[in-house]
């Protein structure tokens, strides 16, 4: 008999129609992960499926031996985050794994490889194969580039987590919209395999506002936003100060026509008052977000204590 | 022979019952099935001296609990463990109630909640709100032992072990039993005190069931780390669990809703499919004792100990020592509400036939009522 692992670990995997796939999908994670550990438990995160992935489900669940199968059904159709996180939470493993789709276009051994790597010393091991929908890869790239992040984003395929780095994700935020994010920016050690996909995988969008998401976590973990407002801003004032300029110029070179200087020099140093607050209200609103979205002061990675 | 009472099961309302009735100078017989007292549920479980705080959607059981407590306490008090902080935490995640919610629960049936830290157990965003409150837990072997000293004084009360009930008969003015063993005890009154057997006894009497749902449950009992010694902890409300002092024994008791219970039967009496491999141990007319059987399940410790440690920070750990499993009814009218009534039902006047049905110790005082009626 070969050794298995005493870790305790989770499955979860997100669950929408996918009455073609889901079976297979469970059947694969069960396969590995009963081979190489004691006691697990899959989680499958039904997102308001309309189809019989919930009855294929229990119907292989209830013959699985040595791991508890749950179903988390979210009460109506919330996308992947959202339910992923309702997933994750429940958890109850060492180390839990995360399928963001139940598709299998990877070797059954990439599991372990993720295990095992995580095992070396990194909280969380995502793998991915690279293919993607020309939108992602946009996303990525302008995030990747704009964003002051340790780790670059791309997309994945599933990942595994440890106890720790869940933690620690817990106590950073609740609320930002984007685990990937959230994971990478967490300040623990990381890493990513990627892998050959054995078949095309699915294009299928499962973010519930993938427009959204990809907005808001620009918005929260890169300065890009702030970077476009303060370059129109400072913009603007420029263009006001110009203004003043000319009506200068105006005033002294020729004859204008009455009240036409008061009135533009007034307009103008009014407008240059309004875009001065609009400069510091964008300041104030990216330090509140700053704020709210990092409540930890610093994110460590460990401590090490060396004696002599 | 013929008895005044008899009191089927040698569990707590077993006994108490017959002490009751024996200081009133009458005869008692208790009929117990298995070899010695409290071999079941007054022993395989929490040893939760029941406060209310457990029932934030009931509240009629909370403040029934509450009334009894400070009596029970009163009685019991060499059998109390009460050196240890209790407390109560509401998960931040999947639970049926808020912290807001518990803390006007609390303040409604009155009982004490002084909020704490959560960061004080919990790993960082694991709970809501964290609450320290008055609880304690009995120790049942303690209590067994004090039951029976004072058995022993009434020379009216006598307690029949291993006793294997065949049938029962109305005689008119008596039931009459008749034991594996040849003897047959008779009675105008008797109690059916037995637990998870209750629609068992009323089988053999054609008594309508109790509307109950059964499981098999396991309550681990684990060594606690030392601050973990003097401190009880429940997450609730939900599927979450609890780790707190098993009586005076120096052990904790982890238990967990999703965990704890293994199988259901949803049967009129208890059927499960572990009956059948316990050689004739356990059947669906006569359950065995779980702790006995040779089909007993296997333990769900890597589970329960996983759930814990998910919340608690490393410093609260905790051993594995031993599983004690039991069979638990549970009233199918309860299910929404997670209310807990004790049930005591009159099936027959004359001879007079009552059973009672109750998951809290405290709780006993409630038959003192049929018993003098």
């Amino acid at each position: 008999m070969s050794y298995k692992q005493q870790n305790f670990v989770s499955a979860v995997i997100y669950v929408h129609d996918d009455e073609n796939t889901v079976e297979a999908s469970i059947k694969t994670v069960h396969a590995v992960l009963a081979e190489n550990f004691e006691k697990f438990e899959i989680i499958c995160v039904n997102d308001a499926s309309t189809d019989n992935t919930k009855q294929i489900i229990k119907g292989i669940g209830a013959g699985m031996e040595n791991c508890m199968v749950s179903i988390l059904n979210m009460s109506y159709y919330q996308g992947l985050e959202a339910s992923m996180r309702a997933g994750v939470d429940l958890a109850i493993g060492d180390f839990v794994f995360e399928f963001d789709k139940a598709v299998v276009d990877f070797e059954p051994g990439l599991i372990m490889q993720l295990y095992n790597r995580a095992l070396q010393g990194y909280d969380i091991v995502s793998c991915g194969s690279g293919a993607g929908r020309v939108s992602s890869r946009l996303f990525y790239s302008i995030y990747n580039r704009f964003s002051a992040t340790q780790h670059m984003l791309q997309s994945e395929t599933f990942r595994v987590i440890s106890r720790r780095g869940i933690n620690r994700v817990n106590s950073l935020s609740v609320t930002a919209p984007y685990r990937k994010a959230i994971y990478a920016n967490c300040g623990l050690k990381i890493d990513y395999i990627k892998y050959k996909p054995t078949h095309a995988g699915s294009g299928k969008q499962m973010l519930k506002n993938p427009q959204d998401t990809a907005l808001n976590t620009l918005i929260i973990f890169s300065d890009i936003a702030y970077k476009i407002t303060m370059f129109f801003t400072v913009l603007m004032m420029l263009l006001t100060l110009a203004v003043v300029g000319y009506v200068i110029a105006i005033y002294v070179m020729g004859n204008p026509i009455e009240g036409y200087t008061t009135m533009m020099i007034l307009i103008s140093v009014s407008f240059f008052g309004v875009f001065g607050i609009l400069t510091m209200i964008i300041k104030y609103l990216s330090l509140m977000l700053g704020l709210i979205f990092n409540r930890q002061k610093y994110v460590i990675e460990s401590i090490e204590k060396i004696t002599g | 022979m013929m008895y005044d009472r008899i009191m089927i099961g040698a569990g707590l309302y077993g006994l108490y019952a017959a002490l009751f009735c024996g200081k009133r100078g009458e005869n008692v017989l208790v009929i117990e099935q298995d070899g010695s007292a409290f071999p079941r549920a007054t022993y395989s479980n929490q040893a939760r001296v029941h406060m209310g705080y457990h029932y934030p959607r009931s509240i009629s059981t909370a403040l029934k609990s509450r009334g009894y407590f400070d009596k029970f306490n009163e009685d019991y008090g060499f059998c109390i463990q009460s050196e240890f902080e209790k407390i109560y935490a509401i998960s931040a995640n999947f639970s049926w109630t808020s912290a807001e919610q518990f803390k006007k629960f609390c303040a409604d049936s009155n009982i004490r909640c002084d909020e704490v830290s959560s960061d004080r157990f919990f790993k960082p965003g694991m709970c809501e709100g964290t609450f320290v409150t008055t609880e304690y837990a009995y120790d049942a072997a303690l209590l067994r032992a004090h039951l029976l000293a004072e058995i022993e004084k009434y020379p009216n009360i006598s307690i029949q072990y291993n006793a294997k009930i065949e049938r029962i008969i109305n005689n008119g003015d008596r039931y009459t039993f008749e034991l594996a063993d040849g003897n047959k005890p008779e009675a105008g009154f008797v109690l059916n005190a037995t637990y998870a057997s209750v629609n068992q006894i009323h089988a053999m009497l054609d008594f309508p069931m109790l509307q109950i749902k059964y499981e098999l449950c396991e309550i681990i009992l684990c060594k606690p780390a030392k601050p973990l010694h003097d401190v009880g902890i429940t997450v609730m409300d939900g599927a979450f669990f609890s780790i707190m002092p098993f009586g005076k024994t120096g052990l904790h008791s982890l238990t967990s809703v999703t965990f704890t219970p293994h199988v259901a039967s949803f049967e009129s009496v208890p059927t499960f499919d572990c009956q059948a491999r316990s050689g004739g141990y356990c059947t669906p007319t006569r359950l065995g004792n779980c702790n006995q059987c040779p089909a007993k399940p296997e333990s769900a410790w890597p589970y329960m100990s996983s759930l814990a440690k998910k919340y608690l920070k490393e410093e609260y750990g905790f051993e594995y020592v031993q599983s004690l499993f039991s069979i638990k009814p549970i009233l199918k009218a309860s299910e929404i509400d997670d209310s807990r009534p004790t049930v005591i039902r009159r099936h027959s006047d004359t001879p007079r036939f009552v059973s009672v049905l109750s998951g809290k110790i405290n709780t006993v005082y409630e038959i003192e009522e049929e018993l003098m009626a």
